[in-house]
């Protein structure tokens, strides 16, 4: 027991240097290897538009892209972000409103708004790799994030006018 | 007036706070810091019964980069809470009465470090019996959860004699449901950050459901006037009265005064789920006569609340039950007992609905069995039974007319689902039989006799040169924002860069009651009636004083006032100019009461707002899977002030139910959660409900009514459950009484399977 937790000790100070892009920008943080992704974005760079609710990957409230597809950053650890072009909410609509973005907008698609990046991300990674999908995918697209507020009516809305 | 974008034409606006949501730039309150802010943990019981022996926290002290460790001891006031009767301890000291109770605390400047410490603080224990569930809290051989016994609250209400006109009724059914330990399950867990000032007085950034009552409990807590502390709540990522209680307050108050720093906590999932509030789960017994002609006689019913180990609302959550355990019908002879007992099972207390939900599941459950039994449809059964513009309400007590229950009866008819439910519905797979079900409710709405309901608003002009109204309610998402902008755009015919809206801080707003009981779009809007004429009164006489217009030919518009001169509209004076001219004497502050019975009838209700709802399911069964592949909604709730708004309430309260149908329970083994977390407590996805349910309006009210708009934020959230039973029953000829609905009994119980009554469907086919 003893031993083990010194041999926890030892590898708590194991940083290293991870280099990724974020939203575009270059980054170069000293962290864990095995540091959550979601903390380094909202508590290392203060980037809080991605959420955290289960942290078991499940809810999709943490939900970036990593090279262009949907992870949800409480599973992702920095180790495996080396290299990668990474994409936060704080990334979409940077100058002008997403289409996305606008749909949720004028659909009432949320209500307390805390699993909403999510839900855009998880379907702006869709729209990277399927220019038109239809309902169902876009539907599929969106398994892994759960809302309690609206019980998916206006994201349904959302899904309707995207699958036109 | 069926609600989407086109019937509501330009009330259909984008919400205040919509881009900054959409974009990720909203800051909650959980994603604040602070320069040299410290990270919270509480620590929480090892047993959920148990004496406590002694607490050491001298190792944990000890831990480099701890920086206050506390307990009872560090409490300079009253080591409680609870809105209603503070039995729940800050930090417990003698006993433990649920898994979720508090025993220490520790600020350290990592959460790693802080979590760690949790771990070196020494408690000792002395495990007790305990009580896991309402039946056992009643036996005589129980232990005494609290001085008073295990009982928290008991109902007791009787009208006629039930006994006897039971025996005469030619047709009588007796029938005990149950349901869950529902979770809210917000997607922002509970957090805060708290943060002393240089003058003394702290400042609590925590969601909640009434800045004031925090304030006031936390004061109770800290042992200071209430005026020292600020409590600023909103925005909030979803409560749906889970947060309407104190959670992270205490602890992070206590924590940031005793080391003088910032404290931030935010609860994991796991410690949300242990030590947040739940749904009550209840166990209702009914027992309901009728005569030859569908007439109902009598009905008996019994309530027993599991209100776990503390009563936070657990007692007004019960007279809520016992109330609408009787629901929109007529009934002469009514009985209903009720009993919330304390277990050492989570907490449970107010959750949308409050009690309503429950009791409803139950009361619809009987209505239609009785119409099964006499072969009447089951919504001319309840046509036959419902009451009228002007009788009295469910216990008795005068309410303010409403012809509502008629209204959503009839219109649910117009609903595509109805002319379906007269139709056989085929199906094309085998596996999967189809059925449609009603269900409906009355629901009220304000806290009830008997419980202080205040209000009350700002209107001001400000120094900006906005319109600026101030009250103390909360923006959890429902859209409070949106309707308060609605309604001022309405009132003064401006832009929306005119106003300004504040809410959700105890130094800027007034008390206006809590933001719970589908009470606040009432509210605001009776505010503003209230305020309106005084305010342009003094906006005009001040205009024509300065300008010579005379105050009949002004009228408020885009930018400014604005008069005719020679048919021509012109802009008299911009806001910001009058502002200029000085603003003391354009503040107006109202306060009122929500409206009450006037009979003394405790926690009874004056306003009541109507719902029926239809649903279609696709039962699979082989699975046992229910699927809701269609949902419509009346709703009768007076006007429609937020379009976008009242349809987001009814179809996420909707969908809140179809949860409690189909999957959601709170998991207790031995009084400790089993479902800690959102993989095993199972909340609908976008997968699991249907594309798009109808929401039906029915703005009329009484004429000459005085209290307008009622609000919407439960009544999507009370109907549902009953019309899925009843459409589950129709295709597949089971009655459900348990929820959620178990898929392996759903299969078992198929009548099928006793008496081979269905055709085509064998135990080897398939094969």
């Amino acid at each position: 027991m003893i031993q083990e937790d010194k041999f926890m000790l030892v590898e708590e100070k194991i940083q290293y240097v991870l280099n990724f892009t974020l939203n575009g920008e270059e980054i170069s943080i000293a962290v864990h290897p095995s540091r959550r992704l979601v903390d380094i974005i909202r508590t290392d760079l203060d980037l809080t538009g991605t959420k955290i609710s289960c942290e078991i990957g499940r809810c999709g409230a943490c939900m970036v892209l990593i090279d262009g597809i949907p992870h949800n950053s409480c599973l992702t650890m920095a180790y495996q972000c080396e290299g990668k072009e990474i994409e936060s909410i704080e990334g979409i609509g940077k100058n002008k409103l997403d289409p996305i973005q606008q749909c949720f907008l004028e659909e009432g698609a949320f209500q307390c708004g805390y699993c909403t990046p999510g839900m855009i991300v998880s379907l702006k990674g869709l729209l990277n790799q399927n220019k038109s999908p239809n309902y169902d995918e876009i539907e599929q697209s969106l398994a892994g994030n759960l809302c309690r507020c609206t019980g998916y009516g206006g994201i349904n809305r959302v899904i309707k006018r995207l699958s036109k | 007036m069926l609600l989407d974008q086109d019937s509501a034409g330009d009330k259909w606006r984008i919400r205040p706070d919509g881009k900054e949501k959409v974009t990720g730039k909203l800051r909650y309150l959980t994603d604040m810091t602070f320069p040299n802010m410290l990270y919270g943990r509480v620590l929480r019981s090892d047993y959920p019964h148990a004496r406590i022996i002694s607490i050491d926290t001298l190792k944990a002290k000890a831990l480099e980069g701890v920086v206050s460790v506390i307990t009872h001891e560090d409490i300079p006031g009253l080591n409680g809470f609870g809105i209603s009767n503070p039995d729940q301890p800050v930090f417990c000291f003698d006993f433990v009465r649920y898994e979720g109770d508090a025993i220490a605390a520790v600020a350290a400047t990592t959460p790693e470090i802080a979590e760690e410490a949790l771990h070196l603080i020494e408690v000792e224990y002395d495990k007790l019996p305990i009580i896991d569930s309402a039946e056992k809290a009643l036996l005589p051989t129980a232990p005494k959860l609290h001085s008073n016994g295990n009982i928290l609250h008991e109902t007791d209400y009787c009208r006629g004699n039930t006994e006897a006109v039971l025996g005469k009724c030619v047709c009588v059914i007796e029938e005990t449901y149950e349901t869950p330990r529902q979770m809210h399950t917000y997607l922002e867990t509970e957090g805060g950050i708290f943060v002393p000032e240089k003058d003394g007085r702290l400042t609590v950034y925590a969601p909640t459901q009434h800045g004031y009552k925090d304030r006031m409990q936390l004061g109770r807590i800290l042992g200071v006037p209430d005026e020292r502390i600020r409590v600023i709540s909103s925005p909030i990522g979803g409560s749906f009265g889970g947060k309407d209680e104190l959670n992270v307050q205490p602890y992070g108050a206590l924590l940031s005064l005793s080391c003088g720093k910032p404290v931030k906590i935010h609860y994991s999932r796991w410690e949300s789920v242990k030590a947040g509030l739940k749904r009550h789960p209840m166990k209702i017994t009914m027992k309901t006569g009728v005569d030859a002609n569908g007439k109902v006689l009598a009905h008996e019913v019994t309530i027993l609340s599991d209100t776990g180990a503390y009563s936070t609302l657990g007692g007004p959550v019960l007279n809520f039950a016992t109330e609408h355990a009787i629901g929109p019908y007529q009934i002469p002879n009514v009985v209903v007992k009720g009993k919330a007992v304390f277990t050492n099972n989570g907490v449970s207390g107010e959750f949308r609905g409050f009690g309503g939900n429950q009791v409803i599941f139950a009361l619809e459950g009987q209505i239609d069995r009785l119409a099964e039994k006499l072969h009447i449809d089951p919504w001319e059964l309840r046509r036959r039974n419902l009451r009228n513009l002007n009788d009295l309400g469910p216990l008795g007590q005068r309410v303010y007319p409403t012809n509502g229950a008629f209204e959503v009866w009839e219109a649910i008819q117009r609903s595509p689902l109805w002319e379906k439910s007269k139709q056989d519905l085929e199906s094309s797979d085998r596996w999967i039989q189809r059925g449609i079900g009603f269900s409906m409710a009355m629901h009220g709405s304000g806290l009830g006799f008997g419980i202080p309901d205040p209000a009350g608003g700002i209107l001001r002009l400000n120094n900006k040169g906005k319109i600026e109204v101030a009250f103390g309610h909360e923006e959890f998402g429902q859209g409070l924002l949106g309707t308060l902008e609605i309604l001022l755009l309405d009132h003064f015919n401006c832009e929306k860069e005119d106003i300004h809206i504040v809410i959700g801080d105890t130094d800027l707003v007034p008390p206006s009651g809590s933001s719970t009981a589908s009470r606040t779009t009432n509210m605001v809007w009776q505010a503003l009636n209230r305020l309106k004429p005084q305010f342009l009164s003094a906006l005009y006489e001040k205009v024509e004083n300065e300008t010579g217009v005379n105050r009949k030919d002004l009228k408020t518009g885009s930018g400014g006032i604005w008069t005719y001169k020679n048919g021509k509209k012109v802009r008299v004076m911009t806001y910001g100019e009058v502002a200029k001219l000085g603003i003391e004497d354009l503040e107006f502050s109202t306060k009122f009461h929500y409206p009450v019975t006037p009979d003394p009838v405790m926690g009874g209700h004056y306003l009541y707002t109507c719902t029926s709802v239809a649903a279609e399911v696709e039962v699979n069964v082989l699975t046992g899977t229910v699927k809701v592949v269609a949902i419509d909604h009346t709703v009768a709730a007076g006007p429609v002030i937020n379009p976008m708004g009242y349809l987001g309430q009814i179809e996420g309260g909707s969908i809140m139910a179809l949860g409690f149908t189909l999957s959601e329970d709170a998991v207790m083994e031995s009084s400790e959660y089993i479902t800690l977390n959102l993989d095993t407590y199972v909340i609908p996805t976008i997968l699991d409900v249907p594309r798009s349910q109808s929401v039906d309006a029915i703005e009329k009210l009484p004429d000459g009514d005085p209290f307008g708009p009622r609000g919407v934020g439960e009544v999507g959230s009370v109907a549902l459950a009953p019309a899925i039973v009843a459409a589950v029953k129709n295709a597949t000829g089971t009655w459900i009484t348990k929820l959620p609905i178990n898929k392996e009994k759903l299969i078992c119980d198929l009548p099928y399977l006793n008496n081979e009554k269905k055709v085509g469907i064998t135990h080897d086919s398939g094969r």
